[in-house]
């Protein structure tokens, strides 16, 4: 029987999930995900996990709570880099640490380290190193993290097209590998809602906040359908380089979208308690108010928040955008 | 003659206001909700009917406030609108002009700027209540003055003190510092405005270009020592509105005439919804681990709506509904 290697369904799950699919995998590996985001998930990561955390950590925890009995193993890589000069969250590296020590009877943890800020051939050396968990064989391990780099540029690309990171992954599942259109989601306004991945695409946490704009017939875009090159670009505006990969992504995001004659606001999604989400909110907003008066609204999110607040924070941002249209 | 309704249910007071064609205000009603919104709607349909005279035909009703999904089922709405959306119609209808309006509800406050007639940017406070209407009554309530002379007593006030802003609970153990050192009270409750001015100005206000002619509004207005607050801050002339304190129900009323323009008839149900007997219950549903708390409302033993379902299967059951949350 193929081993099985569980996924929580959170965190870098919506950046990273067909890397790690493609490579487990090709290595005749079962990938079992966590279920979809609950009430009963979520309170008992808050349950377990440590108080200072972020919502995004707490559930994260909840997560590996699920997939307990589901998995012989779970993969849970301690990311310190995934680029050179540059850091995730110290939140992330200490991710497998929390974990082991707060919930107990686990099954076995993965937690290679991946720390490519010296040197980006770090990825395949830790890659190599969870290959010879299963097998001895070097060759049928490049192989695999090879099949793991070309899922997840398709992924990428599916992205880019235009499809959100956890809908690319789904069609994957389906079979569609790459297509030449983009996913159609006619819309009267186009929203750009900027935050991290496991913030917005989880429907639970972010009270379904893309659904709800779709709703309100807005098309939605994302970081995630940009390229590296464009975040990079645009961040290298700021005065000083910035060494948080994901906070670089917001910031690089927001200056694009703000740019951008065909979007219409832009709503910032952070986590309370977030150290660098509170940086970057402040730095989009005074950029934003410098260069051009779009309308920008800033969500905070954390296990206490009320949906009936956030309705009223999006209907209004959704009429004001509308009653200036008509003023025009 | 025909009026159109606006009900503002808030987490403190119940609001309804009848305006006419010309969208003048005609009547206004604050009540207290006191926990029960629906009592409450009930309540001033029933003032409002003894109010008009027969000849007058609603024409549409609009409903805005926290409680306003709640009101519209059981009233039968034409718009249901957020309640920052309803501020800035009124305002903007009842003092043209208006570039920025500061509203301080029972439990929220908020800021709305407004350029050349339409909202340019607005904000609302975060998940902390601090410096809010209930903030205000909790504390004439500890020091056994009525709310309504607050205001007052804070203006003959020469040297107010300092007190801590950021936070209610911190506030009142200042103030009771402050109390116990021997100032006197009018001194600590116009020291308690400027922090609750200050505090208003850092979190909601931050970062917001605020011109003349600057209005205030929501049941805090009353609070003149508020008022003054805000003007030594600001450096600016702040105009109290005549209706200040029913401002959303005026915005609800003018959005639920625009509607009714629009689809030629009203959904409301009629003043007879005053004397109906409303049921609320709620029941967790377990068939998945989401637990939804689903709220059930009963007209006289029928079930007229659901909500509060994430899947929508429990609020679609009852059929001709849409899912309102």
């Amino acid at each position: 029987m193929p081993v099985k290697i569980g996924v929580p369904r959170a965190l870098l799950y919506y950046n990273y999930f067909p890397l790690w699919n493609g490579f487990f995998r090709e290595l005749g590996c079962d990938v079992v995900i966590s279920g979809k985001t609950s009430k009963a998930i979520l309170d008992k990561g808050v349950k377990m996990s440590v108080d200072e955390a972020c919502l995004p950590v707490k559930l994260f925890f909840g997560h590996v709570v699920d997939l307990r009995e589901k998995a012989d193993y779970i993969f849970m890589p301690r990311m310190v880099s995934v680029e050179r000069k540059s850091y995730i969250c110290p939140k992330f590296l200490g991710l497998p640490d929390m974990v082991r020590y707060n919930i107990p009877d686990l099954p076995n943890i993965i937690d290679v380290t991946v720390n490519m800020s010296r040197n980006e051939k770090n990825l395949i050396k830790s890659f190599t190193e969870v290959g010879r968990l299963f097998t001895g064989n070097y060759l049928g391990i490049r192989k695999a993290f090879q099949k793991g780099l070309q899922e997840q540029e398709r992924f990428e690309r599916l992205n880019q097209l235009g499809f959100l990171p956890h809908e690319s992954i789904e069609q994957m599942e389906k079979g569609l590998i790459s297509q030449n259109y983009s996913p159609s989601h006619p819309g009267k306004l186009t929203i750009a809602v900027v935050g991290h991945g496991y913030n917005i695409y989880d429907a639970y946490i972010s009270m379904n906040l893309i659904n709800k704009l779709r709703d309100m017939s807005a098309r939605v875009v994302t970081p995630d359908m940009l390229t590296n090159d464009i975040i990079q670009d645009r961040s290298d505006e700021l005065p000083k380089k910035l060494f948080w990969s994901m906070g670089k992504q917001m910031i690089g995001s927001a200056f694009h979208y703000m740019r951008s004659q065909s979007i219409d606001g832009i709503i910032h999604v952070a986590s309370f308690g977030c150290g660098p989400d509170s940086f970057t909110q402040e730095l989009i907003e005074r950029y934003l108010r410098r260069s051009r008066n779009m309308p920008f609204l800033n969500l905070t999110i954390d296990e206490h928040t009320g949906e009936a607040g956030v309705i009223t924070r999006l209907e209004a941002f959704i009429d004001m955008i509308q009653w200036r249209r008509a003023a025009q | 003659m025909r009026g159109y309704l606006g009900v503002d249910v808030g987490s403190v007071s119940t609001n309804v206001v009848l305006i006419d064609e010309q969208e003048r205000v005609l009547e206004t009603l604050y009540i207290r909700t006191q926990g029960q919104p629906v009592k409450a709607i009930q309540k001033g349909l029933e003032f409002i009917r003894d109010k008009i005279s027969t000849d007058v035909e609603i024409g549409g009703l609009g409903t805005t406030g926290s409680g306003r999904h709640l009101s519209s089922v059981i009233l039968g709405a034409d718009s249901v609108k957020n309640e920052i959306t309803a501020h800035a119609v009124a305002a903007s209808k009842l003092v043209p002009g208006v570039q920025t309006v500061l509203e301080i509800g029972g439990q929220d406050s908020k800021i709305i700027i407004l350029r050349n007639g339409v909202v340019a940017d607005f904000a609302m406070n975060t998940v902390c209540a601090a410096g809010t209407g209930s903030f205000l009554d909790q504390q004439a309530a500890r020091l056994n003055l009525p709310i309504e002379e607050f205001g007052p007593t804070a203006l003959k006030s020469t040297t107010p003190v300092r007190i801590a802003g950021r936070c209610s609970v911190f506030a009142e153990s200042d103030m009771i510092h402050k109390q116990q050192m021997g100032h006197n009270l009018s001194d600590i409750l116009a020291g308690l405005c400027e922090a609750m001015v200050r505090n208003y100005l850092n979190n909601v206000g931050k970062g917001k270009e605020i011109l003349g002619p600057v209005i205030f509004q929501g049941g805090v207005a009353a609070n003149v020592g508020i008022k003054r607050a805000f003007e030594k801050s600001l450096g600016l002339e702040v105009i109290i509105p005549e209706h200040f304190n029913v401002m959303g129900a005026v915005g609800a009323a003018v959005l639920a005439k625009e509607e009714v323009t629009k689809t030629g008839t009203t959904k409301f149900k009629g003043f007879k919804v005053a004397d109906a007997d409303f049921k609320a219950a709620s029941f967790e549903c377990s068939d998945c681990p989401n637990l939804c708390e689903v709220i059930e409302m009963s007209e006289a033993e029928k079930i007229i709506a659901r909500w509060n379902d994430k899947c929508g299967k429990w609020s679609n059951a009852v059929a001709h509904r849409k899912k309102i949350s």
